[in-house]
Protein backbone atom coordinates (compact mmCIF):
# COMPACT_ATOMS: atom_id res chain seq x y z
CA UNK A 1 0.00 0.00 0.00
CA UNK A 2 2.84 2.35 1.07
CA UNK A 3 5.23 1.61 -2.32
CA UNK A 4 1.51 2.18 -4.58
CA UNK A 5 1.23 5.40 -2.52
CA UNK A 6 5.02 6.27 -3.21
CA UNK A 7 5.02 5.11 -6.87
CA UNK A 8 1.41 7.29 -7.53
CA UNK A 9 3.34 10.12 -6.16
CA UNK A 10 6.94 10.04 -7.88
CA UNK A 11 4.71 9.52 -10.85
CA UNK A 12 2.81 13.07 -9.90
CA UNK A 13 6.75 14.57 -9.01
CA UNK A 14 7.18 13.28 -12.61
CA UNK A 15 4.33 15.29 -14.30
CA UNK A 16 5.07 17.88 -12.29
CA UNK A 17 8.43 17.90 -12.43
CA UNK A 18 8.42 18.15 -16.29
CA UNK A 19 7.34 21.39 -16.21
CA UNK A 20 8.59 22.85 -12.67
CA UNK A 21 12.20 23.00 -11.71
CA UNK A 22 13.35 19.62 -10.18
CA UNK A 23 13.40 21.03 -6.64
CA UNK A 24 10.65 19.22 -4.72
CA UNK A 25 12.31 17.02 -1.95
CA UNK A 26 11.27 13.40 -1.76
CA UNK A 27 10.43 14.28 1.78
CA UNK A 28 7.57 16.22 0.73
CA UNK A 29 6.49 13.37 -1.17
CA UNK A 30 5.91 10.71 1.32
CA UNK A 31 2.49 10.21 2.56
CA UNK A 32 2.58 10.96 6.70
CA UNK A 33 4.06 8.34 8.83
CA UNK A 34 1.46 6.81 11.69
CA UNK A 35 2.25 8.86 14.55
CA UNK A 36 4.41 6.23 16.59
CA UNK A 37 2.75 4.43 19.15
CA UNK A 38 4.58 4.02 22.11
CA UNK A 39 5.30 0.51 23.31
CA UNK A 40 6.54 -0.85 26.87
CA UNK A 41 9.94 -2.30 27.51
CA UNK A 42 7.94 -5.85 27.28
CA UNK A 43 6.68 -4.63 23.21
CA UNK A 44 3.01 -3.98 24.92
CA UNK A 45 1.78 -0.84 23.52
CA UNK A 46 2.06 1.98 26.21
CA UNK A 47 -1.44 3.15 27.95
CA UNK A 48 0.79 4.94 30.74
CA UNK A 49 -0.19 8.68 31.01
CA UNK A 50 -3.15 11.33 32.00
CA UNK A 51 -6.36 10.53 29.86
CA UNK A 52 -10.02 12.17 29.56
CA UNK A 53 -12.98 11.21 27.95
CA UNK A 54 -14.81 13.98 25.91
CA UNK A 55 -17.99 12.56 25.35
CA UNK A 56 -21.42 13.83 27.54
CA UNK A 57 -22.24 10.25 28.57
CA UNK A 58 -21.58 10.70 31.98
CA UNK A 59 -24.98 12.40 31.31
CA UNK A 60 -26.66 10.06 29.13
CA UNK A 61 -24.95 7.53 27.07
CA UNK A 62 -27.70 7.50 24.71
CA UNK A 63 -28.68 10.53 21.95
CA UNK A 64 -29.97 13.41 24.35
CA UNK A 65 -30.66 17.42 23.76
CA UNK A 66 -29.55 19.90 26.21
CA UNK A 67 -31.01 20.55 29.21
CA UNK A 68 -29.58 23.27 31.85
CA UNK A 69 -26.63 22.89 33.18
CA UNK A 70 -26.24 19.47 31.15
CA UNK A 71 -24.65 19.33 27.34
CA UNK A 72 -26.62 17.53 24.96
CA UNK A 73 -24.86 14.95 22.61
CA UNK A 74 -24.42 12.08 20.86
CA UNK A 75 -24.78 8.72 22.37
CA UNK A 76 -21.75 6.06 23.28
CA UNK A 77 -23.93 2.86 22.75
CA UNK A 78 -23.81 1.07 19.62
CA UNK A 79 -26.64 0.63 17.81
CA UNK A 80 -28.14 3.85 20.06
CA UNK A 81 -30.88 0.78 21.97
CA UNK A 82 -30.12 -0.38 25.24
CA UNK A 83 -32.00 -4.01 24.89
CA UNK A 84 -33.58 -3.65 28.33
CA UNK A 85 -36.35 -6.21 29.87
CA UNK A 86 -39.77 -5.01 30.48
CA UNK A 87 -40.04 -4.68 33.85
CA UNK A 88 -36.08 -3.03 33.65
CA UNK A 89 -37.93 0.00 30.97
CA UNK A 90 -40.15 0.60 33.64
CA UNK A 91 -37.14 0.77 36.78
CA UNK A 92 -34.91 2.86 34.26
CA UNK A 93 -37.76 5.43 33.71
CA UNK A 94 -38.41 5.81 37.16
CA UNK A 95 -34.83 6.35 37.60
CA UNK A 96 -34.68 9.13 34.89
CA UNK A 97 -38.19 10.84 36.68
CA UNK A 98 -36.17 10.96 40.32
CA UNK A 99 -32.42 11.51 38.82
CA UNK A 100 -31.62 14.22 40.77
CA UNK A 101 -31.65 12.48 44.13
CA UNK A 102 -31.42 9.20 43.38
CA UNK A 103 -28.52 9.30 41.05
CA UNK A 104 -25.82 7.36 43.52
CA UNK A 105 -23.59 10.33 42.71
CA UNK A 106 -26.06 12.50 44.33
CA UNK A 107 -24.93 10.95 47.63
CA UNK A 108 -21.07 11.21 46.85
CA UNK A 109 -21.08 7.66 45.80
CA UNK A 110 -18.54 6.15 43.18
CA UNK A 111 -20.10 6.16 39.55
CA UNK A 112 -18.59 2.71 39.39
CA UNK A 113 -17.12 0.84 36.12
CA UNK A 114 -17.84 1.48 33.61
CA UNK A 115 -19.51 5.10 34.42
CA UNK A 116 -15.75 6.28 36.08
CA UNK A 117 -14.22 5.58 32.87
CA UNK A 118 -16.37 9.00 31.08
CA UNK A 119 -16.72 11.06 33.89
CA UNK A 120 -15.71 14.58 32.71
CA UNK A 121 -12.74 14.60 34.97
CA UNK A 122 -9.01 13.06 34.00
CA UNK A 123 -7.07 9.93 35.22
CA UNK A 124 -3.99 8.73 35.28
CA UNK A 125 -3.10 4.88 33.89
CA UNK A 126 0.27 2.96 35.61
CA UNK A 127 0.75 0.31 33.69
CA UNK A 128 3.24 -2.50 34.29
CA UNK A 129 3.61 -5.84 32.90
CA UNK A 130 1.77 -7.94 35.90
CA UNK A 131 -0.74 -5.13 37.01
CA UNK A 132 -2.48 -1.62 35.56
CA UNK A 133 -3.63 1.16 38.34
CA UNK A 134 -5.90 3.82 36.79
CA UNK A 135 -6.55 6.74 39.29
CA UNK A 136 -9.34 8.62 38.90
CA UNK A 137 -9.35 12.42 39.98
CA UNK A 138 -13.39 12.10 40.52
CA UNK A 139 -13.52 11.24 44.29
CA UNK A 140 -10.13 9.55 44.28
CA UNK A 141 -11.23 6.18 42.55
CA UNK A 142 -8.54 3.72 42.19
CA UNK A 143 -8.87 0.47 39.34
CA UNK A 144 -7.04 -2.35 40.00
CA UNK A 145 -6.43 -4.77 37.16
CA UNK A 146 -4.53 -7.61 37.20
CA UNK A 147 -3.27 -9.97 34.66
CA UNK A 148 -3.64 -13.27 35.20
CA UNK A 149 -5.16 -14.45 38.33
CA UNK A 150 -8.89 -15.44 38.39
CA UNK A 151 -11.75 -13.56 39.64
CA UNK A 152 -12.02 -14.02 43.31
CA UNK A 153 -15.07 -16.59 44.39
CA UNK A 154 -17.94 -14.84 44.78
CA UNK A 155 -20.65 -13.41 45.42
CA UNK A 156 -18.82 -10.20 46.30
CA UNK A 157 -20.05 -6.89 45.39
CA UNK A 158 -17.99 -3.77 44.63
CA UNK A 159 -18.79 -0.74 42.25
CA UNK A 160 -15.72 -1.17 40.31
CA UNK A 161 -16.13 -5.21 40.19
CA UNK A 162 -12.51 -7.26 40.38
CA UNK A 163 -10.69 -6.62 37.03
CA UNK A 164 -8.84 -9.07 35.31
CA UNK A 165 -6.97 -8.49 32.22
CA UNK A 166 -5.38 -10.28 29.32
CA UNK A 167 -3.59 -9.14 25.69
CA UNK A 168 -5.36 -10.11 22.50
CA UNK A 169 -2.49 -9.12 19.89
CA UNK A 170 -2.14 -4.76 21.18
CA UNK A 171 -5.84 -4.87 22.73
CA UNK A 172 -6.05 -5.02 26.47
CA UNK A 173 -8.92 -6.72 27.36
CA UNK A 174 -10.27 -6.55 31.06
CA UNK A 175 -12.86 -8.83 31.95
CA UNK A 176 -14.74 -7.45 35.31
CA UNK A 177 -17.38 -9.57 37.35
CA UNK A 178 -18.45 -8.78 41.22
CA UNK A 179 -20.82 -5.79 40.76
CA UNK A 180 -23.42 -4.37 43.00
CA UNK A 181 -26.67 -3.03 41.91
CA UNK A 182 -26.32 0.33 42.80
CA UNK A 183 -24.24 2.20 40.22
CA UNK A 184 -25.67 3.77 37.11
CA UNK A 185 -23.90 3.85 33.82
CA UNK A 186 -25.15 7.70 33.32
CA UNK A 187 -27.37 10.69 35.09
CA UNK A 188 -29.89 9.74 33.08
CA UNK A 189 -30.96 6.42 35.43
CA UNK A 190 -29.22 4.00 32.65
CA UNK A 191 -28.96 1.41 35.20
CA UNK A 192 -27.44 -2.67 35.51
CA UNK A 193 -27.63 -5.37 38.49
CA UNK A 194 -25.40 -7.20 40.07
CA UNK A 195 -25.17 -9.92 38.01
CA UNK A 196 -23.59 -7.35 34.94
CA UNK A 197 -20.53 -8.58 33.44
CA UNK A 198 -18.07 -6.65 31.69
CA UNK A 199 -15.98 -6.80 28.50
CA UNK A 200 -13.73 -4.14 28.34
CA UNK A 201 -11.03 -3.58 25.06
CA UNK A 202 -8.70 -1.14 25.03
CA UNK A 203 -6.48 -0.40 22.02
CA UNK A 204 -4.37 2.50 21.15
CA UNK A 205 -4.84 3.48 17.73
CA UNK A 206 -2.43 6.65 17.91
CA UNK A 207 0.08 8.13 20.68
CA UNK A 208 -2.74 10.27 22.06
CA UNK A 209 -6.20 8.49 21.86
CA UNK A 210 -6.99 4.82 23.56
CA UNK A 211 -10.20 3.79 21.87
CA UNK A 212 -12.29 1.98 24.80
CA UNK A 213 -15.04 -0.53 23.97
CA UNK A 214 -17.40 -2.24 26.94
CA UNK A 215 -19.84 -5.21 25.69
CA UNK A 216 -22.41 -5.46 28.63
CA UNK A 217 -24.24 -8.57 29.80
CA UNK A 218 -26.69 -8.74 32.39
CA UNK A 219 -29.40 -11.53 32.10
CA UNK A 220 -31.13 -9.72 34.77
CA UNK A 221 -31.80 -6.13 33.16
CA UNK A 222 -30.85 -7.15 29.04
CA UNK A 223 -32.77 -9.23 26.80
CA UNK A 224 -28.71 -9.58 25.01
CA UNK A 225 -25.37 -7.98 25.07
CA UNK A 226 -24.65 -4.65 24.07
CA UNK A 227 -21.66 -2.23 23.34
CA UNK A 228 -20.37 1.01 23.78
CA UNK A 229 -17.24 2.75 22.28
CA UNK A 230 -15.69 5.93 22.82
CA UNK A 231 -12.55 7.61 22.55
CA UNK A 232 -10.30 8.34 25.63
CA UNK A 233 -7.80 11.52 24.77
CA UNK A 234 -4.33 11.91 26.31
CA UNK A 235 -4.58 15.34 27.90
CA UNK A 236 -1.17 16.84 26.50
CA UNK A 237 -0.63 19.86 28.75
CA UNK A 238 2.67 19.75 29.91
CA UNK A 239 1.96 20.67 33.15
CA UNK A 240 -0.91 18.40 33.13
CA UNK A 241 -1.96 16.07 36.74
CA UNK A 242 -4.19 14.91 38.54
CA UNK A 243 -6.32 16.98 41.10
CA UNK A 244 -8.88 16.45 43.35
CA UNK A 245 -12.54 16.31 43.58
CA UNK A 246 -13.39 15.43 47.00
CA UNK A 247 -17.64 14.72 46.79
CA UNK A 248 -18.59 14.30 49.90
CA UNK A 249 -16.24 17.28 51.53
CA UNK A 250 -18.41 19.79 49.86
CA UNK A 251 -20.86 18.75 52.16
CA UNK A 252 -24.87 18.52 51.17
CA UNK B 1 -20.65 -2.15 80.12
CA UNK B 2 -19.09 0.08 77.05
CA UNK B 3 -18.07 3.56 78.63
CA UNK B 4 -19.23 6.14 76.43
CA UNK B 5 -15.65 7.68 75.85
CA UNK B 6 -14.60 4.32 73.92
CA UNK B 7 -17.34 4.78 71.83
CA UNK B 8 -16.15 7.90 70.93
CA UNK B 9 -12.51 6.65 70.93
CA UNK B 10 -13.95 3.39 68.36
CA UNK B 11 -16.16 5.47 66.08
CA UNK B 12 -12.52 7.55 64.93
CA UNK B 13 -11.46 4.56 63.54
CA UNK B 14 -13.60 4.99 60.47
CA UNK B 15 -14.62 1.61 59.93
CA UNK B 16 -18.20 1.21 58.86
CA UNK B 17 -18.69 -2.51 60.86
CA UNK B 18 -17.43 -0.47 63.94
CA UNK B 19 -19.99 2.37 63.31
CA UNK B 20 -23.12 -0.35 62.50
CA UNK B 21 -21.82 -2.39 66.05
CA UNK B 22 -22.08 0.96 67.69
CA UNK B 23 -25.64 2.07 66.59
CA UNK B 24 -26.49 -1.79 67.78
CA UNK B 25 -25.26 -1.73 70.82
CA UNK B 26 -26.77 1.41 71.73
CA UNK B 27 -23.60 2.84 73.00
CA UNK B 28 -23.94 6.70 71.50
CA UNK B 29 -22.41 8.95 73.97
CA UNK B 30 -24.19 12.24 75.20
CA UNK B 31 -23.27 15.38 72.79
CA UNK B 32 -19.56 16.51 72.76
CA UNK B 33 -18.35 18.35 75.80
CA UNK B 34 -14.87 19.12 76.17
CA UNK B 35 -14.17 15.85 77.45
CA UNK B 36 -10.41 15.16 75.96
CA UNK B 37 -9.60 12.13 73.93
CA UNK B 38 -9.17 8.80 76.34
CA UNK B 39 -5.71 8.19 74.93
CA UNK B 40 -4.64 11.91 75.46
CA UNK B 41 -0.87 12.70 75.81
CA UNK B 42 -0.27 12.55 79.52
CA UNK B 43 0.74 16.39 80.67
CA UNK B 44 4.66 17.06 80.79
CA UNK B 45 6.28 15.37 83.25
CA UNK B 46 4.80 12.63 83.93
CA UNK B 47 6.15 9.00 83.90
CA UNK B 48 6.80 6.89 81.09
CA UNK B 49 3.20 5.46 79.82
CA UNK B 50 2.63 2.34 80.16
CA UNK B 51 2.50 0.00 76.89
CA UNK B 52 3.31 -3.05 75.68
CA UNK B 53 6.81 -3.94 74.51
CA UNK B 54 8.12 -3.48 71.02
CA UNK B 55 9.35 -5.75 68.87
CA UNK B 56 12.38 -5.70 65.98
CA UNK B 57 12.64 -4.81 62.12
CA UNK B 58 14.78 -5.43 60.23
CA UNK B 59 17.85 -6.02 62.88
CA UNK B 60 16.22 -2.32 64.10
CA UNK B 61 13.69 -2.01 67.37
CA UNK B 62 10.41 -1.07 66.22
CA UNK B 63 9.79 1.48 68.95
CA UNK B 64 10.07 5.10 66.68
CA UNK B 65 13.01 6.94 68.67
CA UNK B 66 15.23 4.00 68.54
CA UNK B 67 14.35 2.47 64.83
CA UNK B 68 15.26 5.79 63.80
CA UNK B 69 18.78 5.69 65.54
CA UNK B 70 19.33 1.84 64.29
CA UNK B 71 17.82 2.68 60.76
CA UNK B 72 19.64 5.82 59.92
CA UNK B 73 22.88 3.55 60.52
CA UNK B 74 22.05 1.13 58.44
CA UNK B 75 20.89 2.90 55.94
CA UNK B 76 24.20 4.13 54.87
CA UNK B 77 25.71 0.96 53.78
CA UNK B 78 22.36 -0.74 52.46
CA UNK B 79 22.56 -1.25 48.31
CA UNK B 80 18.69 -1.75 47.89
CA UNK B 81 17.63 -3.11 44.86
CA UNK B 82 17.19 -1.00 41.93
CA UNK B 83 14.37 -0.38 38.92
CA UNK B 84 15.34 -0.65 35.00
CA UNK B 85 15.75 3.21 35.17
CA UNK B 86 18.22 3.33 38.14
CA UNK B 87 16.52 4.50 41.05
CA UNK B 88 16.15 2.21 44.46
CA UNK B 89 12.42 0.21 43.45
CA UNK B 90 10.12 0.61 46.49
CA UNK B 91 7.61 -1.36 44.84
CA UNK B 92 5.31 -4.09 46.35
CA UNK B 93 3.12 -4.31 49.27
CA UNK B 94 4.21 -2.33 52.47
CA UNK B 95 2.37 -1.81 56.46
CA UNK B 96 3.66 0.68 59.03
CA UNK B 97 5.79 -0.95 61.59
CA UNK B 98 6.37 0.27 65.34
CA UNK B 99 3.82 2.98 64.78
CA UNK B 100 1.05 2.52 67.24
CA UNK B 101 0.01 6.53 66.47
CA UNK B 102 -3.05 6.49 64.51
CA UNK B 103 -4.59 7.45 67.81
CA UNK B 104 -1.95 9.82 68.99
CA UNK B 105 1.46 10.16 67.06
CA UNK B 106 2.85 11.73 70.76
CA UNK B 107 3.55 9.49 73.52
CA UNK B 108 0.15 7.84 74.93
CA UNK B 109 -0.62 5.21 77.34
CA UNK B 110 -2.72 2.05 76.41
CA UNK B 111 -6.25 1.81 77.41
CA UNK B 112 -9.00 -0.44 76.03
CA UNK B 113 -9.51 2.39 73.67
CA UNK B 114 -6.24 3.04 72.08
CA UNK B 115 -3.23 0.77 71.53
CA UNK B 116 -0.16 2.87 73.40
CA UNK B 117 3.11 3.88 71.96
CA UNK B 118 5.48 5.90 72.34
CA UNK B 119 5.84 9.17 70.80
CA UNK B 120 6.67 9.00 66.63
CA UNK B 121 8.42 11.92 67.45
CA UNK B 122 12.29 12.37 67.32
CA UNK B 123 13.01 15.38 67.25
CA UNK B 124 12.46 17.62 69.30
CA UNK B 125 13.79 15.15 71.58
CA UNK B 126 10.99 15.18 74.42
CA UNK B 127 8.68 13.54 71.83
CA UNK B 128 6.40 16.92 71.76
CA UNK B 129 4.47 18.74 69.28
CA UNK B 130 5.98 21.97 69.43
CA UNK B 131 2.55 23.82 69.24
CA UNK B 132 2.25 27.72 70.20
CA UNK B 133 0.72 28.32 72.61
CA UNK B 134 -3.28 29.04 70.91
CA UNK B 135 -2.16 26.15 68.56
CA UNK B 136 -1.49 23.34 71.79
CA UNK B 137 -5.60 24.74 73.46
CA UNK B 138 -6.82 24.34 69.83
CA UNK B 139 -5.60 21.10 69.76
CA UNK B 140 -7.22 19.85 73.51
CA UNK B 141 -10.64 21.27 71.62
CA UNK B 142 -10.89 19.27 68.61
CA UNK B 143 -11.20 16.06 69.76
CA UNK B 144 -14.71 17.19 71.46
CA UNK B 145 -15.61 19.61 68.58
CA UNK B 146 -14.77 18.00 65.25
CA UNK B 147 -15.55 15.36 62.93
CA UNK B 148 -11.96 13.30 62.30
CA UNK B 149 -12.00 13.74 58.53
CA UNK B 150 -11.48 9.50 57.89
CA UNK B 151 -15.12 9.17 59.33
CA UNK B 152 -15.83 10.87 56.03
CA UNK B 153 -13.33 8.75 54.01
CA UNK B 154 -11.27 11.39 53.22
CA UNK B 155 -7.71 11.33 51.83
CA UNK B 156 -5.25 11.76 54.76
CA UNK B 157 -2.60 14.35 53.75
CA UNK B 158 1.02 14.36 55.18
CA UNK B 159 2.27 12.80 56.99
CA UNK B 160 -0.86 10.84 58.26
CA UNK B 161 -0.84 8.98 54.72
CA UNK B 162 2.23 7.05 55.78
CA UNK B 163 0.77 5.78 59.11
CA UNK B 164 -3.05 5.75 57.93
CA UNK B 165 -3.51 2.41 55.76
CA UNK B 166 -1.23 -0.06 54.25
CA UNK B 167 0.42 1.04 51.21
CA UNK B 168 0.81 -0.81 47.24
CA UNK B 169 3.82 1.33 45.55
CA UNK B 170 4.28 1.24 41.80
CA UNK B 171 7.14 2.97 39.95
CA UNK B 172 7.66 4.40 36.59
CA UNK B 173 10.04 6.66 34.66
CA UNK B 174 9.09 9.83 36.19
CA UNK B 175 7.30 9.07 39.37
CA UNK B 176 6.00 6.88 42.44
CA UNK B 177 2.77 5.74 43.20
CA UNK B 178 1.66 5.16 46.17
CA UNK B 179 -2.01 2.98 46.57
CA UNK B 180 -3.59 3.21 50.48
CA UNK B 181 -6.00 0.79 51.33
CA UNK B 182 -7.77 3.39 53.20
CA UNK B 183 -10.49 4.52 51.15
CA UNK B 184 -8.89 3.68 48.34
CA UNK B 185 -6.84 7.07 48.20
CA UNK B 186 -3.82 7.14 46.47
CA UNK B 187 -0.76 9.56 45.85
CA UNK B 188 0.72 9.98 42.39
CA UNK B 189 5.10 11.52 43.11
CA UNK B 190 6.33 13.15 39.95
CA UNK B 191 9.81 13.18 40.09
CA UNK B 192 10.60 15.14 37.02
CA UNK B 193 11.80 18.03 38.58
CA UNK B 194 8.58 19.97 37.66
CA UNK B 195 7.66 23.12 40.07
CA UNK B 196 5.03 23.30 42.48
CA UNK B 197 1.50 24.38 41.76
CA UNK B 198 0.32 27.94 42.55
CA UNK B 199 -1.03 28.31 45.72
CA UNK B 200 -4.85 29.04 45.08
CA UNK B 201 -4.85 25.29 44.48
CA UNK B 202 -5.15 23.17 47.71
CA UNK B 203 -5.35 19.55 47.52
CA UNK B 204 -6.01 16.96 50.21
CA UNK B 205 -3.15 14.72 49.74
CA UNK B 206 -0.82 17.92 49.36
CA UNK B 207 0.99 19.06 45.93
CA UNK B 208 3.63 16.32 45.89
CA UNK B 209 7.44 16.89 44.07
CA UNK B 210 9.53 13.95 44.30
CA UNK B 211 13.13 13.49 43.87
CA UNK B 212 16.16 11.19 44.75
CA UNK B 213 18.76 12.24 46.74
CA UNK B 214 21.45 9.02 46.75
CA UNK B 215 19.19 6.25 47.78
CA UNK B 216 16.99 8.36 49.64
CA UNK B 217 13.39 9.50 47.80
CA UNK B 218 12.40 13.12 48.87
CA UNK B 219 8.90 13.98 48.95
CA UNK B 220 8.30 17.60 49.31
CA UNK B 221 4.49 18.29 50.24
CA UNK B 222 2.82 21.98 50.24
CA UNK B 223 -0.42 22.86 49.27
CA UNK B 224 -2.08 20.66 51.77
CA UNK B 225 -6.06 21.65 52.06
CA UNK B 226 -5.40 20.49 55.66
CA UNK B 227 -8.80 19.92 56.46
CA UNK B 228 -8.50 17.15 58.74
CA UNK B 229 -6.23 16.20 61.44
CA UNK B 230 -3.24 14.13 61.47
CA UNK B 231 -4.37 11.75 64.34
CA UNK B 232 -7.40 11.09 66.32
CA UNK B 233 -6.64 13.06 68.83
CA UNK B 234 -6.70 16.02 66.78
CA UNK B 235 -2.97 16.73 66.20
CA UNK B 236 -2.92 18.94 62.88
CA UNK B 237 -0.73 21.01 60.71
CA UNK B 238 -1.91 24.41 58.89
CA UNK B 239 -2.69 24.81 55.54
CA UNK B 240 0.44 26.59 55.04
CA UNK B 241 2.99 23.76 56.24
CA UNK B 242 5.69 22.39 54.16
CA UNK B 243 6.55 18.99 54.44
CA UNK B 244 9.35 17.19 53.59
CA UNK B 245 9.33 13.11 53.79
CA UNK B 246 12.49 11.19 53.21
CA UNK B 247 12.32 7.55 52.13
CA UNK B 248 15.11 5.11 52.17
CA UNK B 249 15.45 1.02 52.09
CA UNK B 250 17.17 0.05 54.77
CA UNK B 251 16.58 -3.89 54.15
CA UNK B 252 14.87 -5.05 51.27
CA UNK B 253 11.94 -5.30 53.44
CA UNK B 254 11.88 -1.91 55.79
CA UNK B 255 11.91 1.16 54.62
CA UNK B 256 13.05 4.04 56.63
CA UNK B 257 10.24 7.14 57.38
CA UNK B 258 10.88 10.53 58.26
CA UNK B 259 8.88 13.82 57.62
CA UNK B 260 9.86 17.30 59.06
CA UNK B 261 6.83 19.55 59.36
CA UNK B 262 7.89 22.90 58.92
CA UNK B 263 4.37 25.46 60.03
CA UNK B 264 6.14 28.83 61.65
CA UNK B 265 2.46 29.83 61.55
CA UNK B 266 1.21 26.75 64.41
CA UNK B 267 4.52 25.56 65.55
CA UNK B 268 7.39 27.08 67.38
CA UNK B 269 10.57 25.33 65.27
CA UNK B 270 10.31 22.35 62.77
CA UNK B 271 10.02 18.79 64.25
CA UNK B 272 10.25 15.21 62.77
CA UNK B 273 8.56 11.84 62.91
CA UNK B 274 10.17 8.66 62.35
CA UNK B 275 9.11 5.25 61.73
CA UNK B 276 8.82 2.02 59.93
CA UNK B 277 7.34 0.85 56.93
CA UNK B 278 7.72 -2.89 56.81
CA UNK B 279 6.95 -5.31 53.31
CA UNK B 280 4.14 -8.01 52.88
CA UNK B 281 6.10 -10.46 51.20
CA UNK B 282 3.06 -12.82 50.93
CA UNK B 283 3.07 -13.03 47.51
CA UNK B 284 -0.80 -13.52 46.47
CA UNK B 285 -1.87 -10.05 48.32
CA UNK B 286 -4.03 -7.99 46.31
CA UNK B 287 -5.88 -4.59 46.93
CA UNK B 288 -9.68 -4.67 47.20
CA UNK B 289 -12.06 -2.05 47.01
CA UNK B 290 -12.99 -0.50 50.48
CA UNK B 291 -15.72 1.53 49.52
CA UNK B 292 -15.51 3.56 52.72
CA UNK B 293 -18.38 6.41 51.99
CA UNK B 294 -20.19 4.23 50.26
CA UNK B 295 -21.03 2.19 53.91
CA UNK B 296 -20.01 5.35 56.37
CA UNK B 297 -22.81 7.52 54.84
CA UNK B 298 -25.74 5.77 55.65
CA UNK B 299 -24.82 5.29 59.46
CA UNK B 300 -23.55 8.81 59.65
CA UNK B 301 -26.69 10.59 61.09
CA UNK B 302 -26.65 8.27 64.05
CA UNK B 303 -22.30 8.63 64.57
CA UNK B 304 -21.48 12.02 64.19
CA UNK B 305 -22.63 13.08 67.57
CA UNK B 306 -23.21 16.48 65.96
CA UNK B 307 -19.59 17.39 65.94
CA UNK B 308 -19.08 19.67 63.12
CA UNK B 309 -16.68 19.22 60.30
CA UNK B 310 -13.44 20.40 60.63
CA UNK B 311 -13.05 24.11 58.49
CA UNK B 312 -8.67 23.99 58.95
CA UNK B 313 -6.89 25.93 61.14
CA UNK B 314 -7.03 28.84 59.91
CA UNK B 315 -10.91 29.03 58.87
CA UNK B 316 -12.37 32.43 58.42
Amino acid sequence: MQIRVAAGAIAALVLVGAAQAPAARPAQTEPAAPSAVPRTADGRPDFSGIWQALTTAAWNIQDHQAEKDVPGGQGIVEGSDIPYLPWAVAKRNENYKNRLTADPLASCSQPGVPRIMYMPYPFQIVQTPAYIALLFEYTHTTRHIRFGGAHPPGPIEWALGDSRARWEGDALVVDVVHFNDRTWFDRAGNFHSEQMHLVERFTLPGRDHIRYEATVEDPKVFSRPWKMAMPLYRRIETNVQILDYECQSFGS
Amino acid sequence: MVRWDSGRALRRSALPAVLLALILSGSNGPAAGQTPAPFATPPPGSPPAKIRPYGEVGGCPEEPALFHRCATEKAKTFNPPRTPDGVPDFQGFWGRAGIRNMENIEEHPETMDGSGGRSAIVDPPDGRIPYQRWAAAKRDAHFSTYLDAAQLCLPHGSPRFAYGGTKFVLQSRGYVFMLNDYADTYRIVPTDGRPHLGASIKLWEGDLRGRWEGNTLVIDVTNQLAMGPIDHVGNFVSEFAHVVERLTMIDRNVIHYTATIEDPRVFTRPWTIAFGWRRNTSPDTEMWEQGCWEGVQFALKHTDYGLKRYPGAFAK
